[in-house]
């Protein structure tokens, strides 16, 4: 399993690639990444395993996108807690990536500010 | 189907083989067999040890070298037919035209 | 560089949207965007893009359903789906094939795989688009050919069918479309009342098969009808045929001249299979051989006309057919052969089955129909029997001459390599009166011209024909005789009389030969085998007039008519 929050050489080929939109981008991940977090909390009080597993696998692929290893990679245990419809594991799980997401936001906070100029 | 080609050292005599069925489908293969040939032979030989079958079109094709290799005077031999080919030949009376051997 | 592309992408998730559509843009394509797969049909339908960028798991329509329905709207037309997707489980690769997906891209994105897999795509769309183009722009030439085929075919038959095919005493099986398999059937009824047949076969296939064939039937039906004999015709047929075919093209054929009073049939065969003479007493099967180069193939000093001439019974079949018979081939790439059809032959009880017979047999044999069969048969029946339409002439009929004569001597050179019969014919007929009776004057000229140049000139014995084997050699006499010929005559006095009501011919032929008693020759006729000659019984009971002068040189016969009649 990877240590890494966020991996800097995969910031450095996403400003490459989107330039001015950069900033942009990060805001879009953020609010998007608020968003998927607000369906895994609700999938999980409706007890809704599908649910669970989409906003899980759409999270996962945005994280690997972003450069955000350990968040993908626990978005992946969840998505197959929903496949497997074990939902008794997923509050432990999903408290888990509330937390790296929280470093994560941070990260992507401060790499934000610089562009705030 | 395959053409090969191979003149008599002294170039005198250019010998064409062919290979399995000898149909329109050989058409330019039988051509180039005598028309790429940088030489101007005096006889031909016409191999059809190989050749399985033989339907009207190789018989215009045979005309066709007749032509190229002067009409009335061109001296062409047809060898080792087997039985369908030579009787192909006789109905046709190529024998009029040809030395089939 | 490749194109610029216009690119759906099918993503729910917001970040990754934008990163793709952003990638697509700085590769120079225009990037379409949808949130979920309704999204994306309705954007397809729209926009029609050329490439489309699916992730599988979206809400509201997942990816798998709407790469469905967008394979279903693109229709022929290859649209690749890229299935965007971290899923690595086979089953779910397995349904993103079956949904139409083309290839993966596993998140996170690489650029650099994306771009080339985009170019892959691509490729492979433009040549999707090229195989569609082809096949319309073959589909439209198949359906020209097809087209000019059917014209072809159309104006052919009108040629073709002009002669006497139906005639009752002839059966035949062609395919459809023969003609472009190089196949060639005609019949027409002689002047005289006999009958030529022609079986012919062209190198190759398709239309420089056929395009030879239009030109021979109409030297053939036009030959005929103007009481041309078979080597004329076949002389003429070669000669054209040397001249408009290009190099190695040529025709096998038979050619039947068959007389149904005089009970022969002349054959002439150059390149065909050996066709049957079917003998109605005994089964005999005589064969018909080859015995010349095809048609089309030698000028005109080399041609060999000679024929072989065979006398015929009542009943008795002339079997004609096409290579495509003993050359239909088997899944072993063994041939049908001559033995195969012998056994045919052999088990045959009914004629009438003959030819279902040997359809059958071929069919057995190579496990699928023969579509290039060409099979004739024609039988020797009382000259009576068949009906026939009036001869055809061209002229307008306007000034029709009434009174005069004119004589004719045609000697020794000409008699070995001319014809008069439709010289003198063409000139008869000219009187508007006896074109009805044109076959009748045309069977009387020939039988006297034959038998002054046989018996009068030629000294031929007609009680030679009494047999078989006679038969055989009097023809022999007869061509080796006609070679050698330097001297001798024939003459025709032809006398046109105006009479009250209508006119009358007056036709009086002589020759250089010794005189014959021709009341006692009929008579011996009347009596001896049938093999012989008819020729004065016929000739007396299809003139008005028939007699012979006492001093035994010549013959004189009448036809007369009624204007109006």
């Amino acid at each position: 399993m990877s240590d890494i929050h966020l991996d800097s050489a995969v910031l450095a080929a996403l400003q490459d690639v989107m330039e001015d939109e950069y900033p942009v981008l990060l805001d879009t991940y953020l609010a998007d990444s608020e968003e998927r977090l607000r369906l895994l909390r609700q999938a999980m009080r409706e007890a809704d395993a599908q649910g669970l597993r989409l906003a899980a696998h759409s999270f996962k692929g945005s994280c690997s996108n972003m450069g955000a290893p350990m968040l993908a990679d626990l978005c992946k245990q969840l998505e197959e807690v929903g496949r497997r419809d074990s939902l008794a594991e997923a509050p432990g799980l999903i408290e888990q990536i509330e937390r790296e997401f929280a470093i994560v936001r941070i990260l992507f906070k401060s790499e934000r500010q610089r562009y705030r100029t | 189907m395959a053409i090969t080609s191979l003149p008599s050292p002294d170039g005198q005599e250019l010998t064409i083989v062919i290979q399995g069925r000898f149909d329109f489908g050989a058409h330019q293969e039988f051509r180039d067999a005598y028309e790429r040939v940088n030489l101007s032979p005096k006889r031909y030989v016409v191999d059809l040890k190989g050749t399985t079958y033989l339907d009207s079109s190789a018989l215009g094709m045979l005309l066709l070298l007749r032509d190229h290799a002067g009409g009335d005077h061109a001296q062409i031999r047809l060898l080792n037919c087997n039985p369908d080919v030579r009787k192909i030949l006789a109905i046709s009376n190529f024998e009029q035209l040809f030395q089939i051997t | 560089m490749p194109a610029r592309l216009s690119i759906l992408i099918a993503e729910d998730n917001a970040a990754d949207r934008m990163l793709l559509s952003t990638i697509i843009s700085r590769q120079g394509h225009r990037s379409l965007t949808a949130s979920n797969g309704l999204e994306a049909v309705a954007l397809f339908e729209q926009e029609r893009p050329q490439l489309v960028l699916m992730d599988a798991l979206m809400p509201v329509m997942d990816g798998f359903e709407a790469a469905r329905r967008i394979k279903q709207m693109a229709g022929e037309e290859l649209v690749p789906i890229i299935f965007l997707t971290s899923l690595t489980e086979g089953e779910a690769l397995v349904r993103c094939l079956e949904a139409g997906g083309d290839d993966f891209l596993a998140k996170p994105y690489n650029r650099v795989i994306l771009e080339a897999k985009i170019n892959a795509m691509d490729r492979l769309r433009r040549l999707q688009d090229t195989v569609l183009q082809q096949r319309d722009l073959i589909a439209q030439h198949n359906e020209y050919l097809l087209n000019e085929q059917r014209v072809a075919k159309a104006v052919f038959d009108k040629v073709a069918h002009s002669g006497c095919l139906a005639a009752p005493n002839i059966r035949y099986l062609q395919s459809p479309y023969a003609l472009f398999n190089g196949d060639l059937l005609l019949a027409a009824f002689k002047p005289s009342g006999g009958m030529h047949v022609l079986l012919g076969d062209f190198t190759g296939h398709g239309l420089p098969a056929a395009i030879g064939a239009m030109p021979l039937a109409e030297v053939f039906y036009g030959m005929t009808a103007k009481g041309y004999s078979l080597t004329e015709i076949l002389r003429e047929i070669n000669a054209k045929l040397k001249r408009i075919l290009p190099l190695g093209v040529f025709c096998c054929a038979t050619l039947l001249n068959i007389s149904f009073q005089r009970r022969v049939v002349e054959v002439w065969n150059g390149g065909l299979p050996d066709g049957y003479l079917l003998r109605a007493s005994g089964g005999e099967r005589v064969p018909l051989v080859s015995r010349h180069l095809p048609l089309g193939i030698l000028d005109a000093a080399a041609f060999n006309d000679h024929y072989e001439v065979f006398p015929l019974e009542l009943g008795d079949r002339i079997f004609l057919l096409s290579d495509g018979v003993l050359e239909a081939c088997n899944q072993q790439g063994e041939l049908f052969g001559e033995k195969r059809l012998h056994r045919v032959f052999t088990a045959n009880r009914q004629p009438a089955l003959l030819f279902a017979e040997i359809q059958q047999a071929l069919l057995s044999f190579r496990g699928e129909l023969q579509d290039d069969v060409s099979l004739v048969e024609v039988s020797m029946v009382e000259e009576g029997s068949l009906s026939r339409g009036p001869l055809t002439f061209t002229g307008s009929g306007q000034h029709s001459p009434l009174d005069w004569s004119a004589s004719f001597e045609f000697r020794g050179e000409t008699l070995r390599h001319f014809n008069p019969l439709p010289f003198l014919l063409q000139l008869l007929i000219e009187v508007e009166g006896l074109r009805p009776q044109g076959g009748a004057i045309y069977s009387v000229l020939a039988e006297l011209y034959s038998n002054a140049l046989e018996h009068g000139v030629l000294g031929l014995d007609s009680s030679l024909k009494c047999n078989a084997e006679g038969f055989a050699e009097y023809y022999q006499q007869r061509s080796a005789r006609l070679a050698q010929l330097r001297e001798g005559y024939v003459r025709f006095h032809l006398q046109l009389l105006s009479e009250s009501g209508g006119g009358r011919l007056i036709i009086r032929v002589e020759d250089s030969g010794s005189g014959f008693d021709g009341q006692a020759i009929l008579e011996q006729q009347l009596r001896i085998d049938r093999l012989c000659g008819r020729g004065l019984a016929l000739i007396r009971q299809l003139s008005e007039r028939c007699t012979w002068p006492v001093d035994g040189q010549g013959v004189s016969v009448e036809f007369s008519w009624l204007a109006g009649a």
